[in-house]
């Protein structure tokens, strides 16, 4: 089957998992560990689960979901804010639930090392997206860190079912399973509509949600707005190589030229964050 | 001189952009479309041209376009309020050096002139599309300054400032400068944004941040200000708890943590690592100067105790400079017990370790006590460092 065809298919299934709420989404193996060394440690650990979520965009889009907070208007909301709403309780349910499934780690290297990549780019931007902010002296920065997280969010999900899918046909029907660059290709044609389908149905609005459309461009009539952080910081992302898929170099410097003046990034700054931003995410999935 | 050619449809804008070249020392000229830039440029030798997108009779892009077929290789800032990525790209084919959105704030814009201008300071090694000198002016305001008191000292182009503290409770400013020596600068602030804010326009030496500030993660916060200081000592002000901290907050990049409800005990060690090191013991060629005891009788064995420890490293410094002598001068120290006895004791084997005499300036209380003790008694005594001089010394 062809990557396009596969792609349509998957869309239509998760489609109508997330209309029928039947989505489910395991936790990839490095998340699962840590969530289950903070139950271990029980309300001491409690303290540390805003890391566990700030690293898994899918727990992240969990918390937003559940949380009674809600962004209102000129104020953004923050995942610290989330899980504060949650409270104690709230935040173990959803890490309880978390380990019900773990992530299949695919067979194939160039498979399994594109999941990896995948995580640490939702990290990287988020990163990015907030320190930018942050640095520039601009309020929002951990609103800017969630939105930033969570605009893949659809590639996660996605993501969860191909491995799903190949450990049935590897391990139940001992067949070949598809190749790393169809792999990568299905989940490029798909994440998209799944992941605004993801963030409808959960009620996940507002600028996170805006972060999601597809060819995000920036908005000049908001400088410090949360899209245009994320429009800025997944560009450096994917020209220092924390990303999965083809780059169109034109359009990353093009980005980054235009941030640059619209946020009011220092370049002194933008160096020093991206000199340090592949050693901040790489290697957090392993 | 350099000439700056504007070329932008709003005669307001040319003004404003003139302004600012002439400001700068340089030359400019101004033309009000494409059609008039291209003619400008084949009147004159220009250094840089500052390009709108939107103009009647003749865009930006496609002047810049004509410019480039015809071989003008002159930089090209573009000054626009065109912000969609596939103009700006396709201007990037061209050759545009820099980019500023409209409305932009002056700074911004002599910052990319003079950096294209005269070369920038030149950055990094990354292959990312940015000025080669700071450039980006925020668009926006940056709040306001330090809540607390400071005593900076003027270094260079920044103010240098010795503590930097990051706390949401007023009171933990207050208690640790009453802690601190009044030659040692600190600014406090409630806030990570204020922190934030003022971390840009000063230099610190130490940074100490609460790790338990609503809503804020401390370890992101220090990374943070890591980027704006990347020279500071990073120090985690931590509530003592049943578990050992320590080891986490070093992997989130602290080099320290100073435990709260901290003490002047505390608060000395903490200044011994960063601070004091020269204030107690310092050195002028082959001369140490102990500096004076100041405080409750107490506190006199950590006095010492401090001297012991900061002897070795500046001795090996006079030895490094291949001194045959070394004086040390004591006469600040107080004589009282055998404390400073056995401290001169250890000097004099250390010294002896790495080839030197050990001579001692003190007052006649000092001689008599030095004379007192076996190790001590043969030591050269002066009253001065005139006097130890003079011995030729």
């Amino acid at each position: 089957m062809g990557a396009e065809k596969l792609a349509g298919e998957l869309q239509q299934i998760l489609l109508k998992r997330i209309a029928s709420d039947q989505l489910v989404v395991p936790t990839i193996p490095a998340v699962q560990q840590r969530v289950q060394e903070v139950l271990r440690e029980g309300d001491s650990g409690l303290r540390r689960a805003a890391d566990v979520f700030q690293q898994d965009p899918f727990l992240s889009a969990r918390a937003l979901r559940a949380s009674p907070s809600k962004a209102v208007a000129g104020k953004k909301l923050a995942l610290s804010e989330a899980l504060n709403g949650l409270g104690p309780k709230g935040i173990r349910a959803i890490l309880v639930d978390s380990t019900s499934a773990k992530m299949h780690v695919s067979r194939d290297a160039e498979i399994a090392a594109a999941i990896e990549k995948t995580w640490e780019h939702a990290v990287a931007v988020g990163t990015l997206a907030r320190d930018v902010l942050a640095l520039s002296g601009q309020p929002d920065s951990e609103a800017a860190y969630l939105a930033g997280l969570m605009h893949d969010v659809g590639k996660v999900v996605v993501a969860s079912i191909l491995l799903e899918a190949e450990r049935q046909t590897t391990e139940l029907y001992n067949r070949s399973w598809i190749a790393a660059r169809d792999w990568i290709e299905v989940v490029q044609l798909s994440h998209r509509p799944i992941g605004l389908a993801l963030a409808e149905k959960w009620h996940i609005g507002g600028e996170v949600l805006a972060c999601m459309q597809a060819d995000l461009d920036y908005d000049n009539t908001d400088r410090t707005s949360l899209v245009n952080a994320v429009c800025f910081a997944n560009a450096p992302a994917k020209k220092v190589g924390v990303y999965v898929g083809p780059v169109d170099a034109d359009d990353v410097d093009a980005i980054v030229m235009i941030g640059r003046s619209l946020i009011g990034v220092n370049d002194d700054i933008l160096r020093t964050l991206l000199k340090s931003l592949k050693d901040r995410v790489e290697g957090l999935f392993d | 001189m350099p000439f700056v050619l504007t070329v932008d449809d709003s005669r307001a804008v040319r003004t404003i952009v003139s302004k600012q070249v002439r400001d700068l020392g340089f030359e400019v000229a101004e033309a009000e479309d494409g059609v008039q830039g291209l003619a400008r440029l084949g009147e004159n030798q220009f250094d840089l041209v500052i390009l709108d997108v939107t103009m009647p009779n003749m865009d930006g892009p496609t002047m810049l376009a004509k410019m480039r077929d015809a071989g003008n290789a002159t930089p090209v800032i573009m000054l626009t309020s065109e912000s969609k990525r596939s103009v700006v790209a396709g201007a990037m084919k061209s050759g545009i050096t820099d980019y500023i959105l409209k409305p932009f704030k002056p700074e911004e814009l002599r910052c990319k002139i003079l950096s294209v201008l005269q070369g920038g300071a030149g950055g990094g090694d990354e292959d990312v599309v940015m000025a080669s000198s700071p450039g980006g002016a925020p668009a926006a305001g940056i709040a306001a300054a330090p809540t607390a008191t400071a005593s900076p000292r003027e270094g260079g182009a920044k103010q240098f400032v010795d503590v930097f503290l990051v706390d949401d409770m007023e009171n933990v400013h207050k208690r640790l400068r009453s802690m601190l020596p009044q030659h040692l600068s600190m600014n406090a602030f409630a806030s990570a944004q204020s922190a934030l804010s003022a971390a840009r326009d000063r230099v610190y030496r130490v940074v100490i941040v609460d790790t338990e500030i609503p809503d804020v993660s401390s370890a992101v916060l220090a990374q943070q200000l890591k980027v704006l200081q990347p020279h500071a000592a990073f120090v985690a002000l931590a509530l003592r708890t049943a578990t050992d901290q320590s080891k986490d907050l070093k992997d989130q990049g602290f080099a320290d943590v100073l435990y709260k409800p901290f003490t002047q005990d505390h608060v000395d060690d903490f200044l011994v690592q960063y601070f004091d090191n020269q204030e107690s013991l310092t050195s002028e060629d082959n001369v140490l100067r102990v500096a004076p005891f100041v405080g409750k009788p107490e506190r006199l064995e950590r006095y010492f105790g401090r001297l012991s420890q900061l002897f070795p490293n500046v001795l090996n410094k006079v030895a490094s400079a291949c001194y045959e002598s070394v004086v040390v001068d004591v006469g600040a120290a107080p004589p009282q017990g055998e404390r400073l006895a056995k401290l001169m004791i250890t000097v004099a084997g250390q010294a002896r370790d790495m080839g030197m005499e050990l001579s001692v300036i003190g007052t006649g209380e000092t001689q008599k006590l030095l004379a007192g003790f076996e190790e001590t008694k043969a030591i050269r005594f002066f009253s001065s460092v005139q006097e130890a001089r003079s011995a030729g010394i």
